[in-house]
């Protein structure tokens, strides 16, 4: 088996996957993924519908999304035990220490705090790259593609700032 | 803790989206595909924003463009109905900047972190329980961040502005989409730490 699949076998399978998931043999509804992580989120603290106005806003579409995101920990854990071969304990990615720092400690704040920005973001905006960017893309949903715009721009303006320019003397 | 889980599942099963098993197997599938094309990696996500690797955008204008096709005719032909997020313009642009932020940091999505961990990362770890306290930080302060949501502009799509035109404008835009994809260059980032 190889170890990775090409760009446009990923598409392919992903386009099929979403056909399956929209159409009424599957789902009957797109898929998403961060209003499962906030669904999560509330279960863990303890945040119930009959208390938070947001909470019972999101109790049905967030349960869906919640136990979608268990199959996903599951398909990516069984991909990476059994086909890819690549589970191992790490800490911090390559290219993080090229272009960031080696600090275990830093990569670990980061990482809280860009999560913790990532969920607040994609609840405020309603959506994530899984809602927005594919789900409403496919559907030519104008939120989709504003939110497309600004939130990959605003990354790559981020990226200029967050990350050390490559080195020439690296190429 | 228990019951509320048993109650997830319930709430599943009782909504016309399917049973709780065919969830998970989308679930599951989706999962594979983010990690057999390494989708969930910071090299890949985080790398095309800094432009050192050109996967994430090539496999998704694809995606989106094959998407967009059948979603029109299965919804054409009454097999799938289109279900549109609102367009509230200041939760979107206000949303997308703090995600874009979060994105390049993390270098992961709300479901690519999680098949990172499956991969154990603990660094997606730690971004899954920061993104746990971003979702309690959002279920408290509700109550006052939905004034800053609007304006609600509907739930509108490129097409209303083309009536008549639907299926044009869907073809116009998913083969721009798929020329852009295949004329991306490809650059990708040997990770040696696969190896």
């Amino acid at each position: 088996m190889p170890r990775q699949i090409p760009w446009w076998v990923g598409g392919i399978s992903m386009s099929l996957l979403f056909y399956f998931t929209f159409s009424v043999w599957g789902a009957d509804r797109p898929i998403g993924a961060s209003t499962g992580m906030s669904y999560i989120s509330n279960m863990i603290f303890g945040i119930t519908p009959q208390e938070s106005e947001y909470a019972a806003m999101i109790e049905e579409s967030g349960a869906w999304e919640a136990v979608m995101l268990i199959g996903v920990f599951f398909g990516g854990l069984f991909m990476s035990l059994f086909v890819t071969k690549t589970f191992h304990i790490s800490y911090i990615p390559t290219l993080w220490k090229e272009r960031k720092n080696s600090s275990i400690r830093s990569r670990m704040i980061w990482s809280f705090i860009a999560g913790f920005l990532l969920v607040f973001g994609a609840r405020l905006a309603g959506g994530c790259n899984a809602g927005h960017i594919l789900s409403g893309g496919s559907q030519i949903a104008v939120s989709g593609m504003i939110f497309a715009v600004v939130a990959l721009g605003t990354g790559m303006i981020t990226g200029r700032f967050f990350y050390k320019k490559r080195r020439k003397a690296d190429d | 803790m228990i019951d509320s889980i048993v109650h997830m599942f319930s709430v599943v099963e009782n909504q016309q989206h399917g049973s709780v098993f065919l969830v998970l197997a989308i679930g599951f599938v989706f999962g594979a595909i983010i990690l057999y094309s390494r989708l969930d990696k910071f090299e890949k996500m985080a790398g095309f924003m800094i432009f050192e690797d050109t996967l994430v955008p090539r496999m998704a204008m694809m995606t989106v463009a094959l998407s967009g096709i059948g979603f029109y005719f299965l919804t054409e032909y009454g097999y799938a109905t289109y279900d549109v997020k609102p367009t509230l313009l200041g939760g979107l642009i206000l949303g997308g900047i703090l995600f874009g932020i979060g994105l390049v940091i993390l270098g992961k999505c709300p479901s690519a972190f999680f098949v990172s961990v499956s991969e154990g990362r603990v660094d997606a770890l730690v971004g899954v329980i920061g993104g746990m306290f971003g979702g309690l930080a959002f279920s408290l302060g509700y109550p006052w961040i939905k004034n800053i949501l609007g304006a609600d502009l509907g739930k509108i799509r490129l097409t209303d502005f083309f009536q008549g035109y639907e299926l044009t404008v869907i073809l116009v835009m998913s083969t721009i989409l798929l020329t852009v994809a295949f004329l991306i260059p490809t650059i990708d980032y040997k990770d040696p730490a696969d190896d």
